[in-house]
């Protein structure tokens, strides 16, 4: 006698396709360390941060409901990291670190600076919005769901971003 | 987005990002080690441990090639070339549990770097998949019952020329069935090896492996008590496809399923064939 099956809510289900995460990974392994990077200005700081994220995004494979959106999906898990991990070292920024990215003084700046380096110069508030918009092709809208922001919100840092960096290389 | 901010991204595109050596190459291995970490974050700090380093790190990466992206491929190409490796890690684990149909499937990925590997692996996933599918199928018209499905997987044999890879199934509804595959690849050529593939061509091999077999059922059967009992209308011969791997001894073993010659009561039988019966008909 069969019966008909019951309501799923209590139906507990994994796949965990370890090969399509690791390609997806793969495919974003820039994106997440230039993203930690810009945050966290630190190398150490920013591997352990992309570490962290991908398993945590590898334990919550299954609130990624959309594959198209794994990119943005797994910056905001990376975002999220990073903080915690200003919140427990309350970082500061090391002199030291940026202080190799500078350009020399009585260079001209315009000629010698990279976008990375005007990039890593900008206040915190825009170095991470610039970098998603320029680095990895984000729209206000996913750049917004990534950092927890409103899209205005958004639109104002890589509107100040912007003039910061017109400045820093000399684009006018 | 005006001129400014699209020669931004030109110049995004086009400047290097400086990242840490060999930064790929870790991300490569904390993918291939994906299994384990996911379990032992769970239970430890919140602070995760250190990147994997190493030559076991090395040698999970390659497990994790199969499938993957042409930019796995190129962080692959920064590995050290650590030779022929053969190595069997869970690529996949499906479970499942709603209280009446159970599932615990592992799948198995070789690592190897040759075709033969590459066909094993294709060939077991879409054994798996079939597998999952079909216990899908049936849990969805189970009834009160109960549907389980176990797959799990050993290496029978690792040689410096012989790999037997061993993958068993066993389904179970109002009663269990015990099921396998068995995979052989012959290492100095790259490939996998049927029973008929060991023979040299048009050698009489299923007639003499065939009456061996029969007679030990016979045998067996006559010692009344072993309580051994064979379906042996059923047993048609050995087929060019018969699952088989070598023991210890270099015997030659054929494995059955159950109750494919055999009631349930004997398990899925096996019969260890001496060298002395076929090594004339080796190629």
């Amino acid at each position: 006698m069969k019966r008909e099956r019951r309501p799923t809510e209590t139906v507990k289900e994994t796949m965990l396709d370890k090969a399509w995460f690791s390609g997806q990974v793969i495919q974003n392994e820039k994106a997440l360390y230039r993203t930690a990077r810009m945050i966290l200005r630190n190398d150490q700081d920013a591997e352990d941060a992309v570490q962290e994220a991908i398993l945590s995004a590898y334990a919550a494979l299954e609130s990624l409901r959309d594959p198209e959106r794994f990119k943005p999906w797994i910056l905001r898990i990376l975002t999220n990291q990073c903080y915690d991990i200003c919140r427990r070292t309350r970082q500061t920024v090391d002199l030291s670190d940026v202080e190799e990215t500078l350009p020399a003084s009585g260079t001209d700046c315009t000629e010698r600076l990279t976008l990375y380096q005007a990039v890593e110069q900008l206040p915190d508030d825009f170095r991470t919005a610039i970098t998603l918009f320029y680095y990895e092709d984000l729209s206000v809208r996913q750049i917004a769901g990534v950092l927890g922001l409103t899209e205005a919100a958004v639109k104002t840092r890589l509107s100040r971003g912007r003039q910061s960096l017109r400045a820093l290389l000399g684009e006018e | 987005m005006d001129q400014f901010d699209l020669k931004m991204r030109e110049r995004a595109r086009r400047e290097e990002f400086p990242l840490p050596e060999d930064y790929a190459g870790r991300v490569f291995a904390l993918c291939a080690s994906l299994e384990e970490k996911h379990v032992e974050t769970k239970k430890t700090t919140n602070r995760a441990p250190r990147w994997l380093i190493g030559v076991a790190a090395a040698l999970a990466l390659l497990v994790a090639v199969p499938n993957l992206s042409a930019p796995a491929a190129r962080a692959l190409e920064r590995i050290p070339v650590l030779g022929r490796i053969v190595e069997v890690v869970t690529f996949r684990h499906y479970t499942y549990d709603d209280g009446h149909g159970q599932a615990d499937v592992s799948v198995p990925q070789i690592s190897a770097d040759g075709s033969a590997a590459a066909s094993v692996n294709k060939d077991v996933q879409a054994y798996t998949d079939r597998l999952i599918e079909q216990f899908k199928a049936d849990c969805a018209t189970l009834g009160e019952g109960y549907e389980g499905l176990d797959v799990s997987y050993h290496v029978v044999t690792d040689t410096d020329g012989w790999f037997t890879l061993r993958v068993d199934a066993l389904e179970t509804m109002a009663s269990g069935y015990e099921f396998s595959r068995i995979y052989n690849i012959d290492k100095t050529t790259d490939q996998t090896v049927s029973l008929a593939g060991l023979f040299k061509d048009g050698a009489d091999w299923s007639r003499v492996l065939s009456e061996e077999v029969r007679r030990q059922m016979a045998e067996q059967m006559a010692d009344a008590a072993s309580g051994k009992t064979y379906f042996t209308e059923d047993f048609s011969g050995v087929a060019d496809d018969q699952n088989y791997y070598f023991d210890q001894d270099g015997n030659l073993v054929l494995a059955f399923d159950e109750y494919s010659i055999a009631p349930g009561s004997m398990g899925a039988p096996e019969f260890t064939i001496a060298k002395s019966v076929y090594q004339d008909l080796l190629k």
